[in-house]
């Protein structure tokens, strides 16, 4: 790119709004240029591969036509089962990571202690760790002869519960994850609300409970949204903590996709599990896009 | 005596203090965990504490080839993969914060599909069309999935970046008699910088990090340090791995620390949403 051709003289800088003269179509053609690069790998990362996938359950071992793959997945118990056992975890860790991580939120707003700046310093840490560190972090501290059963036992003999290889253990996994994540856009949401709007309320004699319902959650509404597609899409695509402390039946589908592929090298199979998965989520996707979309204009 | 404290602190302080209990215990106690565990020599079980402190581990950690080998791996990658993903999308964010082009909003919102899908799905897809094209356990493959993962947010929180700096100030050097490239060197980047340093070190540290797309595309040459943790977490002793665990982590904690001035709130949820 050379100064030159960007440089418009001082005559033709002025009328700004007007789009069809030399320097707008100057703009349009350099704008897509410098789009183009991206939107192309996009294009090869993201959409051929799934209209591969498609293309991929739907073809059998022989190269035909077939809808087995399909019917595997909706009739194999084994395989009934992950998915059910998906779709729990996915609802209850997302339902239990955005009340929590909105509940924190509230706090960081409106506390003013020193300890809450101390939380507001610490929670992006989380974010920035590894999973697999993470993971292997859970595993030290919950494991049957992790740091917590060492600490609880010098207070009680009771065997310590069993959390890791468990349902318990991934909802702990999926709630470390992915709580500070949410925290963080809906603080920034709160953080938008203007103190003096809500000074206003109070000396209209709103009650704590009315503000809360009336203003503070229908402004933060949208983020909450963005937050809740993010942690949904997060959880039902985990694969690190389940591989590494899930159970090994009823399995996640993330890691059950993986086996199918890497282990079993049923493509079809695994490329059908894959299209389910995309399927549910192209609908909280759609949400997503679409209110994105509005808030651009 | 306690309760006479207790007292004075006021209810609220109280709340405030177990929030921050649990907040500690919950989220950092795993990692303080791990902390205690790469530094002690002898830790049988039902002591709360390390009964004695060594380095040995360390020393075992770093003579293992395999280790020092998936560190240099992990760096190039990740180091190519910014390196890339700056080229790529940063000229892309300044075009959908300044430049007026056909179908722009179709272009910005095809980033969200990077994030509309369920990534281990995803990966599978890609693996599927990898074998198709031959990029299977090849470098290249390794480093385009790394840069697909943060393609939105390198794209969206330096647009956002782009977007905050003031027309008129641009305006005003031109009218001082500065050519655009001078312009964009000298006023835009700069204070567009912050966000274009936070989204950088963002893509840096999930490369470093990325370890589900990595296993499906690069087994079995390439293997990062986060698959060499797969491995660790089964085969290696507690300590071992906590030694590795602490390596691992501390990329991302000395790169925050250096640029805790410019990563906040605001800035990170540009990435994920539109304001």
């Amino acid at each position: 790119m050379s100064g030159q051709g960007l440089s418009p003289s001082l005559e033709t800088r002025k009328p700004l709004k007007s789009t069809w003269n030399s320097r707008g179509v100057k703009h349009s053609a350099l704008g897509l240029l410098m789009v183009i690069p991206s939107f192309l790998l996009l294009l090869f990362m993201i959409v051929v591969p799934i209209v591969t996938s498609i293309q991929e359950s739907l073809t059998g071992n022989d190269g035909q036509f077939t809808r087995d793959n399909y019917k595997y997945l909706f009739t194999d118990p084994a395989m009934k089962a992950n998915i059910m056992y998906t779709l729990n975890l996915t609802v209850v860790s997302s339902v239990s990571v955005l009340v929590i991580a909105y509940l924190l939120a509230v706090f960081l707003r409106f506390s003013t202690g020193k300890l809450a700046k101390w939380i507001e310093k610490l929670y992006y840490i989380p974010m920035f760790i590894p999973s697999v560190i993470a993971t292997y972090g859970i595993i030290n501290m919950y494991g049957n002869h992790g740091w917590l059963a060492r600490i609880m036992l010098h207070f009680t003999d009771a065997p310590f519960m069993k959390v890791l290889y468990d349902y318990k253990g991934l909802l702990l996994a999926n709630l470390w994850f992915n709580i500070p994540f949410a925290a963080m856009l809906l603080s920034s949401a709160l953080s938008g609300i203007p103190n003096a709007v809500i000074e206003s309320a109070k000396d209209i004699g709103a009650g704590k409970i009315q503000i809360f319902f009336r203003i503070i959650f229908p402004l933060s509404f949208k983020s909450m949204l963005v937050a809740a597609t993010f942690v949904v899409m997060g959880v039902i695509g985990s694969f690190t903590a389940p591989f590494l402390i899930g159970p090994n039946a009823p399995q996640v589908l993330g890691v059950a996709m993986q086996q199918q592929f890497s282990v079993y090298f049923e493509t079809g199979i695994a490329s059908a599990c894959a299209v389910f998965m995309f399927a549910i989520c192209s609908l909280v996707g759609y949400f997503y896009i679409r209110n994105m979309m509005k808030e651009e204009r | 005596m306690l309760s006479w404290y207790f007292k004075r602190l006021g209810s609220r302080k109280i709340i405030e203090f177990i929030i921050f209990a649990l907040f500690i215990f919950f989220f950092l106690g795993p990692l303080i965990n791990l902390a205690l565990l790469a530094f002690s020599g002898k830790w049988q079980f039902p002591a709360a504490l390390p009964q004695s402190w060594s380095l040995t581990w360390w020393k075992y950690v770093l003579s293992q080839p395999e280790i020092l080998k998936s560190i240099g791996l992990s760096f190039l990658i990740a180091i190519v993969v910014t390196a890339l993903s700056i080229i790529i999308c940063v000229p892309a964010a300044y075009a959908f914060a300044r430049l007026r082009f056909p179908l722009s909003r179709w272009f910005l919102f095809s980033f969200l599909l990077t994030n509309a899908f369920p990534k281990m799905g995803l990966y599978v897809a890609i693996a599927v069309l990898f074998f198709k094209v031959g990029l299977m356990n090849t470098f290249m493959g390794v480093v385009l999935i790394h840069i697909v993962n943060t393609l939105m947010y390198m794209t969206w929180i330096p647009a956002a970046s782009f977007k905050s700096v003031h027309k008129a100030q641009e305006e005003a050097a031109r009218d001082a008699g500065a050519g655009p490239l001078r312009v964009f060197w000298n006023v835009t980047l700069p204070m567009a910088l912050p966000g274009i340093i936070v989204a950088s070190i963002f893509t840096f540290l999930s490369s470093l990090d990325e370890a589900q797309g990595t296993f499906m595309v690069g087994m079995p040459d390439y293997k990062t340090m986060p698959l060499i943790m797969y491995g660790a977490v089964q085969d290696y002793p507690a300590t071992a791995g906590a030694v590795f665990s602490i390596l691992l982590t501390l990329p991302t904690i000395i790169l925050l620390f250096v640029s805790r001035r410019f990563v906040s709130a605001d800035v990170m949820s540009s990435g994920f949403t539109m304001k």
